[in-house]
């Protein structure tokens, strides 16, 4: 038996008969998690993964310290050993069967395919963050950073996937969320602090971290109660401009405005990679909740139109889309990184260099100077091959699997278009920095989800897939229809009538 | 992709109708909207495709780039390879060290030299300058950075010693080149001798020569390579792969294989209108194309080879304007011209023409099409372009792929290099023809006022003189390409000598004492 149970026995879309599900209201329902304490379930098929995981993690790291003891290098403060670094990789493990136990006590019925996903995306960061020059985080270094991060992560998945049984505190507050999200953005952009030219970085006290990470949650929050809502007269309705039949305009005004304000301070902020995010997730949300071919063509010209301002009005965007038709041309100006991500790529060929053998140093430096943030697909493009990096590619394809089928079998269209968005955030951003690296786009620095260096990154993914995991619990109840979204049902029913 | 097949067994039943089933939200009872099932599979679909372009994006760069790549000589692999692996050695076909590794004091490793004669082709490799020449060429190799056993590249990943540094022996022959250098003397120049039948490159020299020990050196490599760039002859400049020049009469071997192989004329074709346009020059379109009268030819009209003999512009030209310009082009594209040579080494293109006419071939008119037939006009070319006409027709028609290594000798193993045939040009009878003119061209009773210095005491040669005008009043470039012996023949040649006056008077001599050294050489 899967986690999540199989489409067939419970019917899709078999949202509740009622509109005033009778459950909802009872509050002692919706805690009933807290009211005693729920029966553990074994989820055996999560234990068989994670085991397999765990192997291909010792292996891995079992192969990275025999690279160094067979005269490779090693990083300051790391012994030769049986494993590289092995208490940071047991300590890893322990954070993903504490998870894994945390899961079992909750009791719920919920997917078991993630956890073990992630695990093994998060392990190959590790090894990948433990054999770069350790210095590129200070404090405890690289690696153990990661670790700390990549464990908080695992925790958060856990727990949010424990303790998270209604919906009803993102879908009633839908405008809040987004309000928070636009309110972050502008803190960011006047408080913030510039890295490498962007204004993506926010620090209070000794805390820093980049709200964008956090903001692409809450706009997929914002779209999947907006949609979820107006989705019938998304689909039904028409502006009509002479003979041209076009989308609802008025009910897209709440969702463009949310939509170009991101869009405006990300650009401001010149991040175009969480630009390319928002947009494609909207998209591809819009065309999930209303299935009208329109909207994607409206927004793809839309995209392109935009697009060809920006080339046209700002450098930064020139410099990027120059850079990606012949980063040969400045391959030692500004398209030094690209090329050496496409002759890591190379080097790495067929079956890789193998672990910590690749990425040659030079004068004491890494060949690609972002490796750790925006070219971790490089790395281990090149030590594990192309082989390697289908795998790391099907890893992802899973969790959007996973995701979307969550999705499918979600109870309402809120529960399905979150489910839905909160995955294709996962693999949209994937595929924009993988597309990226491997020149097949403008590279956009934003984070490969679970593998990148980056606590933001890290925590905000970690929130996502712990959705997914507290999503895919069918038992859960829906909450009470809310105020707002009964007024505008009686609105509606009274002018369908009319 | 599991998602797809779940999203689409969401298809029929989220489209199914749900009278009566309104969602929270939804606008009137009993309307019929599918649900997101439908549109979650195509999205998968989506995802699923992008997803296949990553996995073929990668297949691009890690499969069908990856020996491009990785063993370039800008990748960091290989620059780190060689800042601390010794590179291997480079020798002459018979064994003699070209180049070498040395340790500083450091224990860092850096490179010397033989002599300076081989600059122009062996390069240098410098820690503070990267390299150039052969050494760039086989950087990957010369550093061990992939074994020249593609099995071997694969597996490597298993073995302790990561790199293993090959050493290389060249095709060239060091005494041969050392003369070469020393007969282009202190002229700017490049001499080119290979071997017709297998495309092995036995001489590939360029002046001025320069000292890659300097700059190689560690100790005196700033102030070497600071004198070398500053240089107004431009030493670093490899002539006989990279330097072009007009070609004047040497090109007329490329209008007579185009001629011959086009059919348009044969070997015995005259033109009548020829004897009286040497006297009043040829009216092409209202363009008069003048040469000198050939006293000694009088009034006859000449074949190939008596217009080879010499030297005669005006037959050429004719031969030129009958083939057209696009079957000039297009077999002078037989022979090479039009793209980079495929060699061992870096080489810039030659051209008929500089292309964008109308003509044909991309000839402007027809005056610029016999112009170019006899090598003026927009025409220029390598050295090693037109040694490898020569050796064209020395080898029967049959184009040999140039190269400069015999073998790659590492810890893997040693792999040797096959010769190549490029393209098989021209049917032997009518290499034969031009081959017998060429002949005439050096030991005929006439030619002999052009080539006379190419003659070699005891061996038949088969050679043209040619003498660029470069207009302005310069002295002109002045060339010769051949082949020895004109009955077997074993090597070709092709010798540009800037600015060294008529063919006859600078580049054939050298042609003819640099073949006598490599009948010595070849114990003939």
């Amino acid at each position: 038996m899967t986690a999540v149970v199989p489409m067939n026995d419970v019917p899709m879309n078999d949202g509740p008969m009622n509109p005033l599900p009778i459950t909802g209201l009872d509050p002692h329902a919706r805690r009933g998690g807290h009211a005693h304490l729920p029966r553990p379930r074994p989820r055996p098929r999560e234990f068989g993964l994670l085991a397999i995981v765990t192997a291909t993690l010792l292996l891995g790291s079992a192969s990275l310290a025999a690279t160094r003891a067979f005269g490779g290098t090693i990083a300051p403060g790391l012994d030769r050993g049986l494993l590289a670094d092995g208490p940071a990789l047991l300590g890893y493990l322990a954070s993903l069967f504490a998870a894994h136990i945390l899961l079992i006590l909750s009791g719920r019925r919920t997917d078991q395919v993630l956890l073990p996903t992630i695990g093994l995306l998060g392990g190959v960061s590790l090894l990948l963050m433990e054999r770069l020059p350790q210095t590129l985080a200070g404090g405890l270094g690289l690696g153990r950073t990661q670790l700390v991060w990549l464990a908080l992560s695992i925790l958060a998945i856990a727990v949010i996937g424990t303790i998270v049984r209604s919906d009803a505190w993102l879908r009633m507050y839908k405008y809040t969320w987004a309000a928070i999200g636009v309110g972050l953005l502008l803190i960011t952009f006047v408080f913030g602090h510039d890295v490498n030219g962007q204004r993506l970085t926010l620090g209070i006290g000794p805390v820093s971290g980049q709200p964008s990470e956090l903001i692409k949650i809450l706009l997929v929050v914002f779209l999947a109660g907006y949609l979820s809502e107006n989705r019938a007269l998304l689909i039904e309705e028409s502006t009509k401009i002479g003979p041209i039949r076009l989308p609802p305009i008025p009910y897209l005004a709440p969702m463009i405005a949310m939509w170009a304000i991101a869009l405006a301070i990300v650009v401001i902020q010149k991040d175009l990679g969480a630009a390319l995010l928002f947009f494609a997730v909207f998209l591809l949300l819009l065309y999930v909740a209303t299935a009208r071919a329109s909207f994607v063509v409206l927004g793809l010209i839309a995209f392109l139109v935009g697009g060809a301002v920006l080339y046209a009005f700002l450098p930064h965007v020139q410099v990027r889309v120059d850079i990606w038709l012949d980063p040969f041309a400045t391959a030692s100006g500004s398209g030094y990184q690209i090329v050496q991500a496409l002759h890591a790529f190379a080097r790495g060929g067929l079956l890789g260099t193998g672990l910590g053998a690749g990425l040659p140093m030079i004068g004491g430096a890494l060949p690609i100077p972002a490796l750790h943030t925006d070219f971790p697909f490089a790395a281990l493009g090149e030590e594990m091959g192309l082989v390697g990096i289908l795998g790391i590619l099907g890893l992802y394809l899973v969790v959007i699997e996973r995701g979307l089928r969550i999705a499918a079998s979600a109870a309402d269209d809120f529960r399905a278009i979150l489910a839905a968005g909160l995955s294709l955030i996962i693999g949209v951003q994937a595929f924009i920095i993988a597309a990226g690296n491997l020149k097949l786009i403008p590279l956009t620095g934003i984070t490969l989800p679970f593998i990148s260096y980056g606590g933001s990154s890290l925590l905000a993914s970690g929130l996502i897939v712990g959705l997914l995991i507290a999503l895919s619990d069918r038992t859960a109840e829906l909450p009470a229809v809310t105020g707002s979204a009964q007024r505008s049902l009686r609105r509606r029913q009274n002018r369908g009538s009319a | 992709m599991n998602a797809l097949g779940s999203a689409r067994g969401g298809t029929a039943r989220g489209g199914a109708p749900r009278v009566g089933a309104p969602r929270v939200g939804a606008p009137r009872v009993g309307v019929r909207h599918p649900g997101v099932g439908a549109t979650l599979g195509r999205v998968a679909l989506t995802l699923a495709i992008a997803f296949g372009g990553l996995a073929a994006g990668a297949g691009y760069w890690q499969v069908i780039r990856s020996d491009d790549l990785a063993s370039s000589p800008d990748d960091a692999a290989v620059i780190a390879a060689g800042r601390d692996v010794a590179r291997g050695e480079i020798t002459d076909r018979d064994g003699v060290r070209l180049a070498w590794s040395l340790l500083d004091p450091n224990g860092e490793p850096y490179r010397k030299y033989v002599s300076s004669s081989i600059s122009g082709v062996i390069g240098y490799a410098s820690r503070a300058f990267g390299s150039a020449g052969l050494e760039r060429a086989y950087e990957a190799e010369l550093t061990g950075v992939t074994a020249a056993d593609p099995v071997q590249d694969l597996v490597k990943k298993f073995r302790a010693a990561a790199t293993d540094p090959q050493s290389i022996r060249t095709t060239l022959v060091a005494q041969l080149q050392e003369a070469a250098v020393r007969a282009l003397g202190n002229d700017r120049g490049a001499v080119v001798m290979l071997d017709p039948r297998t495309g092995e490159v036995i001489v590939l020299a360029s002046t001025p020569v320069f000292d890659a020990s300097a700059v190689a050196n560690p100790d005196t490599s700033l102030a070497a390579f600071a004198v070398l760039q500053s240089d107004p002859d431009k030493p670093l400049l490899p002539r006989a792969t990279q330097g072009r020049y007009v070609p004047g009469s040497v090109f007329k071997i490329v209008t007579a294989i185009a001629g011959l192989g086009s059919g348009a004329i044969t070997a015995a074709t005259t033109f009548p209108q020829q004897p009286a346009a040497e006297k009043n020059g040829l009216l092409v379109s209202g363009y008069r194309v003048r040469d000198g009268h050939h006293p000694a030819t009088g009034s006859t009209a000449l074949d190939l080879v008596g217009a080879t003999e010499v030297s005669c512009n005006i037959y050429y030209a004719l031969v030129g304007l009958e083939t057209g310009g696009d079957a000039l082009a297009s077999w002078a594209g037989q022979l090479g011209f039009g793209e980079p040579i495929p060699f061992d080494l870096q080489t810039a293109a030659s051209q008929v023409t500089d292309g964008g006419g109308s003509f044909g071939g991309g000839f402007s008119d027809a005056v610029e099409l016999a112009n170019a037939s006899y090598g003026q006009a927009e025409t220029v070319v390598t050295p090693l372009q037109m040694a490898l006409v020569a050796g064209t027709i020395a080898n029967r028609g049959v184009l040999m792929r140039p190269h400069l290594v015999q073998a790659f000798m590492g810890r893997s193993g040693i792999v040797s290099v096959d010769p190549q045939v490029w393209r098989q040009v021209l049917a032997p009878d009518l290499a034969d023809d031009i081959a017998a003119a060429m002949r005439q061209a050096v030991e005929g009773r006439l030619g002999r006022q052009f080539t006379t210095g190419a003659r070699v005491a005891g061996m038949a040669v088969a050679g043209k003189s040619g003498t660029a005008e470069l207009g302005g009043t310069g002295e002109p470039n002045s060339w010769f390409i051949g082949f020895a012996p004109a009955e077997d023949p074993r090597i070709a040649i092709a010798v540009v000598v800037e600015q060294g006056g008529r063919g006859a008077e600078r580049a054939a001599p050298i042609g003819g004492k640099l073949l006598a050294l490599w009948k010595t050489w070849a114990g003939l």
